[in-house]
């Protein structure tokens, strides 16, 4: 059975029975999360690095935003037996629009924001596939932890 | 027979937009139609009539008194309502199917459309513009002319994708490069023999602002504006993907901050709902 994370939004699961799926993730980053000994696994899909731009949309929708979004999708892990040292962790998306530069380069943004958080917290991403100008699809499978990409076009590829 | 005189004949071949969303389209270009005007055309077709009563009576638009006529309808709902839900009724048909030249599934350009229309509304708010029913029917249907061109785009994906990732083209030029015609051009032509107005041809003709010297022009940018927005949400996007131009300097002209662009994102965020019930209520 497939749980299909949306756009601001996130789904943890530890059945292994089920895959989380993400879908066109452009600018947005698809965080993908697994911990292999309890098989706990998630995805969070959100669009932009920071809440401060406003807080009463980050209460109506925290994986909305990469600040209030990714302590809770850790945090979400956890309570369901993960543990930090042992979370492999997987980034997609950040896509750019070609010439998008500086500010209005959302997708670069959107990254950063997640890198500056795991530096402060000391965690390390395992692999990633961001940035370019393609749109991407990310599923993972809870039983197995595999990780399969697609970008609009081509055929799934395991990572 | 040329390639263009080809595609024309399969735009010919095309059914068009019902004969109400033309009348609509007019309308909403002038500055004096009234709600009776708009009633009027609307009741000219029973079951768009019927279909927009189910809609305005559903518990999604939460009318107190229930609308009998379509006159009632645009008393309640404003005009710019009734006519964006009859320009997605009219349009569901000619794009919700699958373009496999562009990577895109069953429904996936619709959705698209959908939520670029959606976008197009907070975007036309943000730029001051009065006529938010163009600017979201342009939005809507801008990527019409992709329903032609995808099987052009098909037979020849590989030199055209070769363009976008070793020669720097974007999609649109390396369209125009390999094909002679890219697919806003072709958009604006099916907009000529299905006879859209000037005004609208012009906003589905440059969508991707083909032409700088349209940057100005605020109903353009608005469109274009929206379709970079919905672009970099990515719902909907094909084998194209993000691989169309940037215009910094658009933003500088209408002052439009990054600030803005992001709470228009955030917006949207909040008012991904609207995209689903209007992809529902067009089914």
């Amino acid at each position: 059975m497939k749980q299909i994370v949306g756009v601001a939004d996130m789904k943890v699961s530890n059945n292994p029975a089920e895959d989380v799926i993400t879908y066109s993730l452009g600018s947005c980053i698809g965080l993908v999360i697994y911990d292999p000994v309890v098989r706990v696994g998630g995805i969070l899909h959100y669009m932009l690095p920071e809440s401060a731009i406003d807080k009463e949309k980050a209460v109506q929708k925290p994986f909305m935003f990469a600040d209030t979004g990714i302590p809770r999708l850790f945090k979400t892990a956890y309570a369901m037996g993960a543990m930090k040292p042992r979370i492999k962790i997987f980034v997609a998306g950040g896509a750019e629009i070609l010439d998008q530069n500086g500010f209005f380069n959302i997708g670069k943004r959107n990254y950063l924001a997640l890198k500056k958080m795991f530096f402060k917290n000391k965690v390390m991403i395992d692999k990633q596939e961001v940035g370019g100008n393609i749109n991407r699809t990310v599923r993972i499978e809870i039983a197995s932890g595999d990780i399969f990409l697609k970008t609009s076009g081509s055929k799934e590829v395991k990572i | 027979m040329t390639t263009l005189e080809k595609m024309i004949r399969e735009i010919k071949e095309l059914t068009p937009m019902p004969a109400v969303a033309n009348r609509l389209l007019e309308m909403i270009e002038e500055p004096d139609s009234s709600i009776n005007d708009i009633a009027r055309i609307i009741q000219y077709d029973p079951v768009m009539t019927v279909d927009i009563l189910k809609i305005c009576n559903s518990a999604y638009l939460g009318l107190k008194i229930p609308a009998e006529s379509i006159k009632d309808a645009v008393n309640m709902l404003g005009t710019d309502q009734i006519v964006q839900l009859a320009m997605v009724k009219s349009s569901a048909k000619v794009l919700s199917g699958h373009q496999q030249g562009y990577g895109l599934e069953q429904g996936d350009m619709w959705r698209y459309s959908v939520s670029s229309a959606v976008i197009a509304k907070q975007v036309a708010l943000r730029l001051g513009l009065n006529n938010k029913s163009t600017i979201f029917t342009a939005a809507l249907i801008k990527d019409i002319g992709k329903i032609i061109l995808e099987k052009y785009v098909f037979k020849d994906y590989k030199k055209i994708d070769t363009l976008v990732k070793k020669s720097g083209y974007s999609f649109r030029e390396a369209e125009k490069k390999v094909l002679g015609i890219d697919h806003a051009e072709l958009g604006a032509l099916i907009g000529k023999i299905w006879k859209f107005s000037p005004r609208m041809i012009k906003l589905i003709q440059h969508h991707h602002l083909r032409d700088d010297s349209m940057m100005n022009d605020k109903e353009v940018a608005g469109v274009y504006l929206a379709d970079c927005i919905c672009m970099m949400m990515g719902n909907g996007v094909g084998a194209d993907g993000l691989s169309y131009r940037f215009k910094d300097q658009l933003m500088k002209i209408h002052n439009i901050s990054h600030s803005d662009i992001t709470a228009i994102m955030a917006e949207f965020g909040v008012n991904m709902n609207e995209v689903k019930i209007l992809l529902k209520m067009a089914q």
